[in-house]
Order: C-alpha cells, then sequence, then structure tokens
C-alpha cells in the first residue's frame, strides 16, 4: 500500500469540485475519482465525504440528480453547477499560490535571507 | 443565499424524502465497496463487515449530513419545545396561573391601548394632519373659557393672515332631510368652501362649494356622504345633479365624499354651505361665536404656531381700534388661542386614558414580577434537575437558551389568550361609553394590536427569563446534586429576590387600589352633587322647528300651547314646559346679561350666564326649588311679560345679602331702552349645566320663551310615576300637530345625569377592576412564596420542633415573615400612591390627592391579603412532623 497522507482542513470540499469537473459521478465515484487522480495518495474518510457533499450541495456549488449505475443500481449523481465551476477556480489558484508561497518558504536556503 | 434558503426549505418540506434519498445513498455506497472488496478476493461476509467498518459510524455521518443542510438548529428548536410542552402539562397549576395572569396583563393593556392608539397616537385621516389648527376666541374672565369663533372672524381672517394656507369655519347642525314620508332628523355640518380644501380631502366625485352659495338666497346644494349616498343611489355618480329636500327645501347634490371620510368625531351625513347674511360678517357680531360655529386652519409650510397666533393677535389688536366694545372685551381678557386640531380635539380625553394605560402597565408589571416569581420558585424546584443535566454535559449555554426558549413560549402562548382578551375587553369599552368619546368610534381591533401584544409577549418573554437563568447559573457554583435544595449562597440570594418582588407587588397593588379609591370617591362626590333640580321622573325631548313653517315667533307660540295643553291631558303628567336648553344637555353656551345699577367692581369684566327661555311650566317639570318670588309661566309668554327668573348663583353674585327681586336686567352685554329691561320675579335652585362638576357657579337667567324664541327647544315632562308609554306618548302627541316634526334625544334627566358621569365612571370602573386583579395576583404570588418558603425549609422546621418548638410558635414565624413583607410593601407603596395620585390630580373631584382615608382603606384589602395568604404555609409549616422530615434526609 503507498504512503499516504492526511487531508489538510478545507482541501476536501477542493477534490471533490475538481473529482466532479470531469463529469457527473456518485458520491463512491467520487473516492474513486479522487483516489485515482491523486495517485492513492490521499486518506479520504468514507463517514466524512457525504456531509462534504451535502454540504456543497446547500452551497450551490454541486447539484444531484437521481440516475442509474453502471451496474443498474438507482444512484446520486452529482455535477458541477456554474457556481461550483467559479468557485473551482477561485479555489485552485488560491491554492497554487498557497502551495508555491509555502514550497518557496521551505526551500530557503540560509544565507539568502 | 437564495439556494441555501431553497435547498434548506426542500429538506424541511420534504423531510421524509430526503431521509429516505439519504439512507439510500449511503446503503448504495456501502454495497459498491461491498462489491469492489469482494472482487478483490474478500469473502462477502468479511468484505461487508470491512466495508461498513471503513465507512464509520452510521449515525454520526448521517447526523452531520443533516448537519450540513442546516437541519440541525430546526431539530434542536423542535425538540426544545416539545421538552417544554412536557414540562408545563406536567404542572398544570403553574401553567394555569402562568397563562391567566399574562392574558388578564396582556389583555387590559391592549384593551387600553387600543382606545389610546385609536385617540391619542394614530394621526387624523388627512393629509400632514399636525398642519391642521383650530382656533377659538376666550373670555376668562367673564367665566367663558371657550366660545368658538364668528362669522365675522372667518371673513376678516381669511386670506388676511399669512401663516394659513387656508381657513375654514364649519358649524354642526341638524336638519330634516329625506323624501316626503321617510324624513328623518340628521346631523348636518354646515361648512365654507375652503373646508374641504384645508382638510386636504374632498368630494370623491363632484365638486367642493363656491363663494356663490353663502348666501341664503344660493345655498341650496348639498354633498353627500357615502354612507348617505347608498340609501338611496347605487353610485356616486348618479347621484350628483339629483335633488334632495332639507327642511323642506330641494338641494342639489354636487358632490359625494368618499367612502372612509370623516371629520373628527363628525356623526354628520350630510354637507351644506355655511351661509350668512352680510350683517352677520360684520364688525358688531365679531364677538357672537356662541360656540356652535368654529375656525380651523391650515398652517403654511414653514410657518410655525407661533407666527400664526403672533399674526391673529395683531389683527386682533388692530380691529379692536375701531371698535366700540373693546374696552369690555379687553377687560374680558378677550383672545384668540390656535391650537392644533387634534390635540385640542382629544385635550379632554387624553389624561384619563393616559393614567389608565399607565394603570394597566402597572397591573403587567406586577404580572410579571408574579411570574418572575413564580418561576424563580419553579426553577429552585428543579435545581437539582438542571444540575444533573449539566453534570451529564448539557452546556449552560444549552440550559440558558433553553430557559429563555421556555420563557418565552410561555409569554407567547399568554399573549395569544390575551389578544383574545384584548378583543373582548374592546367590546366592553364600547359597553361602557369609548364610542362617544372624541375618535371613540375608531377603537377597534386590528393586527397593530396583535403585533404590539406579540412583541411585547417576545419582550416579556426575555426579561422573565433573565433572572432563572441567572439562578440557574448560580445554582450550579453550589454543587446542588450533593447538597440538599436548600442551603448555598444561590438559594439565599434567590429567597431574596423572591420576597423583593413580593414587596415590589404590594407596593404596586397599593398604588393601584389607591388610585382606584379616589377614582370611585371623585365618582360618589360627584354624583352626589345636587344638580339644582329633582332629576327623577322627568322625560326630555327635543324640536328643531323647521324654518320654513315656524317662521314667526307666533307660530313658535302656538305650537308650544297645543303642545302643553295636550301633554297636560296625558294621564299620569304632572307639569309640562319647554326651555331652549337644559341642564346637561351638551351645550353650555353662555350669554351676557347687564344688570341695571350694577357698578363692576375695578377690574371687574361682564359675565357670561346660562340663558334659557322657558314656556310652560317649566321650572315645575324639572324640579326647581323656589328660593324667592315666583317661577315663569305660560302666561308670561302669553302676554308679553318683560319679566325673568334667575338663579341663586346669580341672585348671590349681583345681590349679596339682599332680595333679588324686583332688580332689573337687560339681556346682552349693553344696557338698552328702559322698556327693555327685564324685571326679576323669582330666584330658583343654581342650575349645573355643563356637569355636575362644574367648577365655577356661572349663575342663570330664565326669559319667557316669547321675548327671546328660538328655532329649537327642550320639552320636559313630569310624571307622577316613572312610565315607559310616556315617551311615544310624547311623540304622539307632536306629531298630531305636525306629523312632520320629529323629536329627537329622548330621555329622562336621570339618564343625562347617568351620561354626564360616565367619563368619571368608566375609568374608576376600569381602575378597580385592574386593581382587583392586581389584588388577585399579589395573593396568588405571596402565597406562592410563602409555600415555597415552608417547603424549603421543612427540614429546619422539623429539626425546631423535634427540639421542642411549639406549633404556635412556628406559626407565628411565618406571621411575622408576612408582616415584614406586607409592612415594607406598604411603606413604598404609600409613597409610590402620593406620587401617582398626584399624576392623576385633574381626574380628581372634591378629593385631596393624598387622602388619608383613601389611603388607608386601601391598606386593608391589601393587608387581608397578605394574612390569608401566609395562613395556608404557616398552618402547613406548623403541621410539619419532625419524624416525617427526619425519615426523610
Amino acid at each position: 500500500m503507498p504512503k499516504t497522507a492526511e487531508l489538510l482542513p478545507g482541501t476536501l470540499d477542493l477534490l471533490i469540485l475538481k473529482a466532479v469537473s470531469l463529469g457527473p459521478l456518485h458520491g463512491y465515484g467520487i473516492l474513486l475519482r479522487i483516489g485515482q487522480i491523486s495517485s492513492n495518495s490521499l486518506d479520504i474518510p468514507q463517514g466524512s465525504l457525504y456531509p462534504a457533499l451535502y454540504r456543497l450541495e446547500h452551497q450551490g456549488l454541486i447539484a444531484a440528480e437521481w440516475g442509474v449505475s453502471d451496474n443498474n443500481r438507482r444512484a446520486k449523481y452529482y455535477s458541477l453547477t456554474p457556481a461550483g465551476r467559479r468557485r473551482l477556480r477561485e479555489e485552485t489558484a488560491g491554492w497554487n499560490r498557497f502551495a508555491s508561497a509555502i514550497a518557496a518558504a521551505l526551500n530557503a536556503v540560509p544565507g539568502e535571507g | 443565499m437564495l439556494s441555501r434558503l431553497r435547498s434548506l426549505f426542500r429538506a424541511l418540506r420534504g423531510r421524509r424524502r430526503f431521509e429516505q434519498d439519504m439512507a439510500a445513498e449511503l446503503e448504495f455506497h456501502i454495497a459498491q465497496y461491498t462489491e469492489d472488496l469482494v472482487r478483490s478476493g474478500l469473502p462477502p461476509a468479511e468484505a461487508a463487515r470491512r466495508a461498513r467498518l471503513e465507512f464509520g459510524p452510521r449515525n454520526t455521518v448521517e447526523e452531520n449530513c443533516r448537519r450540513s443542510r442546516g437541519l440541525r438548529p430546526f431539530e434542536e428548536l423542535a425538540r426544545h419545545l416539545r421538552y417544554a410542552v412536557r414540562l408545563f402539562r406536567k404542572t398544570p397549576v403553574f401553567t394555569l396561573t402562568a397563562l391567566a395572569t399574562l392574558a388578564l396583563c396582556l389583555g387590559a393593556n391592549l384593551t387600553i391601548f387600543a382606545a389610546l392608539d385609536a385617540i391619542v397616537l394614530r394621526p387624523l385621516p388627512f393629509p400632514n394632519p399636525s398642519r391642521l389648527v383650530t382656533i377659538f376666541n376666550t373670555y376668562p374672565k367673564a367665566g367663558v373659557l371657550r366660545d368658538g369663533s364668528s362669522i365675522a372672524n372667518y371673513y376678516e381672517r381669511r386670506g388676511r393672515i399669512p401663516a394659513f394656507s387656508s381657513l375654514a369655519l364649519y358649524q354642526e347642525t341638524t336638519a330634516i332631510a329625506g323624501l316626503p314620508g321617510a324624513t328623518a332628523r340628521e346631523p348636518v355640518t354646515r361648512v365654507t368652501p375652503d373646508f374641504f380644501l384645508t382638510l386636504g380631502r374632498g368630494p370623491a366625485i363632484g365638486r367642493s362649494f363656491t363663494d356663490r352659495e353663502l348666501t341664503f338666497e344660493t345655498d341650496n346644494v348639498v354633498i353627500l356622504t357615502d354612507q348617505y349616498r347608498r340609501r338611496y343611489f347605487s353610485t356616486p355618480a348618479q347621484a350628483i345633479g339629483r335633488q334632495i329636500p332639507l327642511d323642506g327645501v330641494p338641494h342639489t347634490i354636487i358632490g359625494v365624499l368618499p367612502p372612509d371620510f370623516r371629520f373628527l368625531s363628525s356623526e354628520s351625513r350630510l354637507y351644506v354651505p355655511l351661509s350668512s347674511s352680510l350683517a352677520d360678517r360684520g364688525s358688531l357680531n365679531r364677538h357672537s361665536g356662541g360656540n356652535s360655529r368654529q375656525l380651523i386652519a391650515r398652517l403654511r409650510p414653514g410657518a410655525t404656531l407661533a407666527q400664526a397666533q403672533a399674526q391673529v393677535d395683531a389683527q386682533n389688536a388692530s380691529l379692536e381700534t375701531q371698535d366700540p366694545q373693546a374696552a369690555m372685551m379687553a377687560a374680558a381678557g378677550f383672545r384668540s388661542p390656535i391650537v392644533p386640531l387634534h390635540a385640542d380635539h382629544i385635550a379632554s380625553i387624553r389624561p384619563t386614558l393616559i393614567g389608565l394605560q399607565a394603570g394597566a402597565l402597572l397591573l403587567l408589571l406586577i404580572g410579571a414580577v408574579n411570574l418572575a416569581n413564580l418561576l424563580l420558585i419553579r426553577a429552585a424546584g428543579r435545581a437539582r434537575e438542571t444540575a444533573v443535566r449539566h453534570a451529564l454535559g448539557a452546556t449552560r449555554a444549552h440550559l440558558t437558551s433553553e430557559v429563555f426558549l421556555e420563557t418565552t413560549l410561555l409569554t407567547l402562548a399568554g399573549s395569544l389568550l390575551g389578544i383574545a382578551l384584548g378583543a373582548a375587553g374592546i367590546h366592553l369599552l364600547s359597553t361602557l361609553g369609548a364610542e362617544r368619546l372624541p375618535l371613540g368610534a375608531q377603537i377597534a381591533f386590528n393586527p397593530r394590536l396583535a403585533a404590539a401584544g406579540l412583541l411585547a409577549a417576545l419582550a416579556l418573554g426575555l426579561v422573565l427569563a433573565a433572572p432563572v437563568a441567572w439562578f440557574n447559573l448560580r445554582a450550579h457554583l453550589s454543587a446542588a446534586v450533593s447538597s440538599q435544595a436548600r442551603g448555598g449562597s444561590a438559594s439565599h440570594a434567590a429567597q431574596r429576590l423572591r420576597h423583593a418582588f413580593v414587596i415590589a407587588q404590594i407596593a404596586l397593588t397599593l398604588v393601584l387600589l389607591s388610585t382606584a379609591g379616589l377614582l370611585s370617591l371623585s365618582l360618589e362626590r360627584a354624583a352626589a352633587v345636587p344638580p339644582g333640580f329633582r332629576p327623577d321622573h322627568v322625560l326630555t325631548g327635543q324640536l328643531s322647528f323647521p324654518g320654513t313653517q315656524y317662521r314667526t315667533v307666533s307660530t313658535l307660540l302656538a305650537f308650544n300651547q297645543r303642545l302643553l295643553d295636550s301633554l297636560a291631558h296625558q294621564p299620569g303628567v304632572l307639569a309640562a314646559g319647554t326651555a331652549t336648553n337644559i341642564p346637561l344637555s351638551g351645550n353650555s353656551g353662555k350669554s351676557a346679561a347687564t344688570v341695571v345699577g350694577y357698578r363692576p367692581r375695578p377690574g371687574e369684566s361682564p359675565r357670561g350666564h346660562y340663558s334659557y327661555s322657558t314656556d310652560g311650566d317649566y321650572f315645575k317639570a324639572m324640579g326647581f326649588s323656589l328660593l324667592e318670588g315666583r317661577f315663569l309661566t305660560a302666561a308670561d309668554s302669553r302676554a308679553n311679560r318683560r319679566v325673568c327668573v334667575v338663579d341663586q348663583d346669580f341672585a348671590q353674585y349681583y345681590f349679596p345679602g339682599q332680595s333679588a327681586l324686583g332688580h332689573r336686567l337687560f339681556e346682552g352685554s349693553e344696557p338698552g331702552p328702559a322698556s327693555d329691561a327685564f324685571s326679576i320675579v323669582g330666584v330658583v335652585s343654581s342650575v349645573k349645566q355643563a356637569s355636575l362638576t362644574d367648577p365655577s357657579a356661572q349663575g342663570a337667567v330664565y326669559y319667557p320663551f316669547a321675548l327671546r324664541p328660538d328655532g329649537a327647544e327642550f320639552i320636559a315632562v313630569r310624571a307622577a310615576l316613572p312610565r315607559s308609554s310616556l315617551a311615544p306618548a310624547l311623540q304622539t302627541a307632536v306629531r298630531q300637530i305636525d306629523p312632520e316634526l320629529p323629536v329627537t334625544n329622548l330621555r329622562s334627566m336621570q339618564q343625562r345625569i347617568g351620561s354626564s358621569l360616565i367619563p368619571r365612571r368608566s375609568p374608576a370602573l376600569l381602575a378597580a377592576l385592574f386593581a382587583l386583579i392586581a389584588l388577585l395576583l399579589t395573593a396568588i404570588g405571596t402565597y406562592g412564596v410563602l409555600s415555597y418558603s415552608v417547603l424549603l425549609r421543612r427540614g429546619e422546621i422539623g429539626v425546631r420542633m423535634a427540639l421542642g418548638a411549639r406549633p404556635a410558635q412556628i406559626r407565628r414565624h411565618f406571621l411575622a415573615l408576612s408582616l415584614r413583607l406586607l409592612a415594607a410593601g406598604a411603606i413604598l407603596g404609600l409613597a409610590g400612591a402620593a406620587l401617582a395620585n398626584r399624576a392623576i390630580r385633574s381626574l380628581l373631584f372634591n378629593v385631596a390627592p393624598f387622602d388619608p382615608f383613601t389611603l388607608a382603606a386601601a391598606l386593608v384589602p391589601i393587608a387581608a391579603v397578605a394574612f390569608f395568604a401566609c395562613l395556608i404555609p404557616a398552618h402547613r409549616a406548623s403541621r410539619i412532623s419532625p419524624r416525617d422530615v427526619l425519615s426523610d434526609s
């Protein structure tokens, strides 16, 4: 099993938005998709996924619709709303800025400052 | 934001659906995961176990999901409410007492507030109503405080007072209106053309009057109110141009007012021009206002009342320089004050309403104190439960919010009852005569009142919860779980607070009791004032002769003679007479009389006197006592004798220490030719004209009707026994002479006296009612606190009894406690009563604001309540068995 990292607070929402931005998915599919796009390097407690989904739906960032899964079961599919797409763009940019700032700080060599 | 609300709303509405969907979704997740695990090689049972384990505790996940959808607070609220309702149902006596207290106190407040709001607070229904003013003439040194305005005043001021944008004169009168056969005497207002312009509202259809319609030849036009229009025409437009007879003369309808038009408290159904002759408009008639005509004006934008007053004063001063009566008017203190229309209209009732509202608020305060006490006792009883719940993890914020929720629930439920009671109270007000108050017809239940009631309940809930929340927080400090409920600083502090509340309650109730006492005493003293006549078995009615048929004095005299003859032959009639005014008729206008040979003292001005023209046996019918000389009779009118009768006040003012008989006087403020003088032939008992509580002895003069005739008069009939058939008999007697002449205002003199006392009786009744409720609340409060204190100290009492204390000693202890509370409450209450009674001084009659007798009398019921409220608890304390107490602990 590959080594996994703990999630930072607030990043789960961002990952969900990213996952559904690639196409409508049900809850379990979102979990798989996050694993796939993060090369299974993030540890996502399954129980915390659904409250996050409900919160995002409540905020109007994703929309839910009942559909049929690959194996012919009734499943609830989530897709990104325009507001969600906007939020994803902003959060991604913010995250990138944050990450590069942290990286730059951590890469600093003594004597340069 | 909107989408969140929508999603929350959806979740709340489809609560079952939400739960089902959530369960299905989570189930789907676990099933999928299980399948994947099986595919990776795990046995199915192990796969299902792993899947559930990794998913985490299902309940927590679901709860978190609900919270994400914003459902949590609602669930908690619903749970809290269910809990509170269950608690309230467990203590029905407490709950019913609290609800009844709230309902009574809020209901009383809403009832009075309905009147205060309709009469004092709500602005008049005209544009910019605060710019409307009224102007009247006053001659204070002649005893005439208010005399309306004259036609001359109107013509002299119209367009000449820059601070007024418009000015109008109006006169409330009556006319016989309607088609022949269906005529009735209707209230009518005569107005100048600018009347509607001044108010800012006029006919909805048609036009207002013009200046050309202000002469007697051209004034046969009329504007209808919408209510009157409905009687004859289905639409307002149909009425325009049609004719309607008024006093027998056809009048053309030129306008119809909007349905909601109402000028102050006017009952008028028709508006006609206030026509006048050139003589009426002249300066000689400047001071003949006579209270029936009133001037209103609208202040120009930017102009102030003070500017208008200065301009009117300046004009009065310049006009008086050319006036031969100037010196006399100056001596009488003549002025023309300008006052806001609304405030002036309600001035007589405003202090009463404010006083009653203050009384109702006092009642609310007593009720609130009572509730606070009951809630505190209840909280103390639950201290252990609270402490246990606290120990089991309920946070302080949680417990405190619960207290606030519970109390607000209680006050809101109470306020709903209170609103219902208030609506009933408004009906009670109308039976107490509120509709006859100025603007009183506007009193009605409306959403504003309901909103005020709910707001008050919310505020009350917060205020009442505060001491309980405080108590709960303090109670945690002393670990109530381990110790007995008694002991600890919190319960001592709470006990002190409860006692303070009882003291406050006793004090406030004493204030209400003493105020109610003073008002009833005033009523009693007012009712005991001798009116100057014997009001029993006297029926009175009013006649107004249409000028068209009754143009001459002889027709009027002939009518009177026929009527009085006919009445004299009715069985049981002792005496019958007529007069142009009768006591307590509502008209208390005065006019001047000049006594021959009387030299005014320096600075003394001519006085206004009540003046009457009588025919027949008016004095006998009314039951005036004869002090000197003789009464006037029908013979004086028939023979045109220049004689008159005066009352005792008049005689004592002009002829102190000597007989008034044989002295002569002129009608009016000027002496005339000697042949016009009236000789005084009798002195009768003094009359109370305006009200039984008339402050000054005004004096009265009675003239023979023939020499001072009028187009309207009252009939007075004295019967041997009270007879209900007398009124129809009187009407029949009049109709036999003139079938088109209605008798109006038919009432016995006792009824007139009764209604003249309504402004005193109704507030006294309401105050007594408030005081009674307050007394009841105090009894409940004192009883509750003392019983609780016995309960708290059961252990201590048991020990004391075990150590040899006798039951009488225990009883005495609690009686002493009750007496201490009573004494403290009484001292505070007496101080409060002194202040409150000073504030209502203007409502009192012949009673000093600080009346020791009333205060002592108010102390009796409150002392009785305090005593009896403590009897049962004290008795119960003395019956405590030491063995039971000791085995309890």
